[in-house]
């Protein structure tokens, strides 16, 4: 078993902290939406996700414990203890953000996760206030499970955590249409032409551009999608939702999940229908992303 | 009352609350600052927009009805089927429904689905029911 030292310094509340950058630069983007008509807004869009960003804050109280007490018990049968130095710290970057990778491909392409993280894509708009359109489900659904092997390995629970909220920070800015391609930054970094892709609905830009911090993970795992100008993009949900209600919102997927395997015929249908990809049914009735994709590909000129 | 309040501190500390407060505060404060740059939706449903509707699902319409103030509309498409749809902000999001859970009383329609995203749809409309849509109705 092993105990890990406690972090060498106080490490802030680094989401509480940035909530007041978050609110200004929310009032700038109004107010640029409004003088450019560039990006576009909607009151009760805006009220219904920033609803969802303060009912996120209230299930991590209630229930964000429960991922806590995963982390600190896994701990204890960390491989190795890797304690707090430079080179663990910039190693714990890099992972965090692998991890956040495949925590974010899984959410989109297995339905259990999804139903969770639906909600953050569930906004027919693009901007600012779409990044607070956060999940009340996320730990009930176990999506802090995709972290628990950094634990495993050796990095400190803490110093885990403490990357988590910095990419969350991070990711903030990028939710908005008011700023271009931002040059070689591309490259490595995900930025808000990247990540407006990763919102589209418009089949080509289906289930791509899953990075966190970096874009390298979707470049190195064949996920990545540059954005075009040849396409307007639509933002939202293949099924796009009818509804403002949170509580509607932060619940659908779960109760459409409920409703399938309670109507399915066999444990293989049940299991489909909780584990397949989003839009999975027996008899392939309902579209998926891969089935939307495939027929934009063969109606695309040249096709065979 | 006391109950609740005591069950609740168990989990939230007198600085979450702070934080909670001022965070529905802000909330309150950039919605009305949306609002007030007129940030509203300008979408309207009409014919030609349901049948965009329904193209996009391959089918054509073979009827239609749009509520008295263009954010709500039903359309007949072929083949008997329904499909209904709502303005969402300045977007729309449409469902294929059952004629089954279609009832229609004088001016008013109204219609229920099964996918708790999308509530059920009530609206008024101007003229008189078409009669596609008494039929649908009936069954």
């Amino acid at each position: 078993m092993i105990e890990h030292p406690p972090p060498p310094f106080v490490i802030p509340d680094i989401i509480t902290y940035a909530v007041p950058g978050f609110v200004v630069l929310i009032l700038i983007e109004m107010a640029y939406v409004r003088l450019t008509n560039r990006g576009r807004y909607q009151f009760v869009d805006s009220a219904a996700s920033l609803a969802m960003g303060f009912g996120n804050q209230v299930a991590k109280l209630l229930v964000g414990g429960v991922a806590v007490a995963a982390y600190f018990w896994v701990a204890q049968f960390a491989l190795f203890d890797l304690g707090w130095t430079w080179p663990v710290l910039v190693a714990c970057f890099f992972a965090e953000d692998l991890a956040y990778y495949w925590m974010h491909r899984i959410s989109h392409e297995r339905r259990w996760f999804w139903a969770s993280h639906v909600v953050h894509h569930s906004s027919q708009h693009y901007n600012l206030t779409t990044a607070l359109r956060q999940t009340w489900t996320g730990v009930l659904g176990l999506s802090f499970i995709f972290w628990l092997p950094l634990v495993l390995i050796g990095f400190p629970p803490e110093m885990v955590f403490m990357f988590s909220a910095i990419s969350l920070v991070y990711q903030f800015w990028i939710h908005t249409e008011a700023v271009d391609r931002l040059g070689p930054l591309e490259w490595m970094m995900n930025t808000p032409s990247h990540h407006r892709v990763h919102h589209a609905i418009n089949p080509r830009y289906l289930d791509a551009n899953y990075a966190g911090v970096l874009i390298i993970w979707d470049r190195l795992f064949a996920t990545f999608v540059p954005e075009t100008k040849d396409e307007k993009i639509r933002y939202g949900i293949i099924s796009q939702l009818g509804t403002f209600n949170p509580f509607r919102v932060a619940f659908h997927e779960w109760a459409g999940i409920w409703r399938d395997i309670t109507h399915a015929k066999s444990p293989r249908e049940m299991l489909g229908y909780l584990f397949g990809p989003p839009g999975w049914s027996p008899d392939g009735s309902r579209k998926t992303s891969a089935s939307l994709k495939a027929a934009w590909r063969a109606a695309q000129p040249g096709s065979l | 009352m006391r109950d609740v309040a005591n069950f609740l501190s168990r989990f939230v500390s007198p600085d979450d609350w702070i934080v909670l407060g001022a965070s529905a505060a802000v909330i309150v404060l950039m919605v009305a600052v949306a609002a007030a740059l007129g940030f509203r939706g300008a979408e309207k449903l009409d014919e030609a927009r349901l049948a965009t509707l329904a193209a996009a699902e391959g089918a054509l319409i073979e009827g239609a009805l749009v509520s008295a103030h263009g954010d709500a509309g039903l359309a007949r498409l072929a083949g008997g089927r329904l499909l209904a749809a709502r303005v969402m902000a300045d977007g729309v999001s449409a469902r294929a429904a059952r004629p089954s859970r279609l009832r229609v009383k004088g001016k008013r329609v109204s219609i229920a689905f099964d996918d708790v995203g999308f509530p059920p749809l009530r609206f008024k409309f101007k003229q008189d029911a078409p009669s596609w849509l008494i039929e649908m109705a009936r069954g």
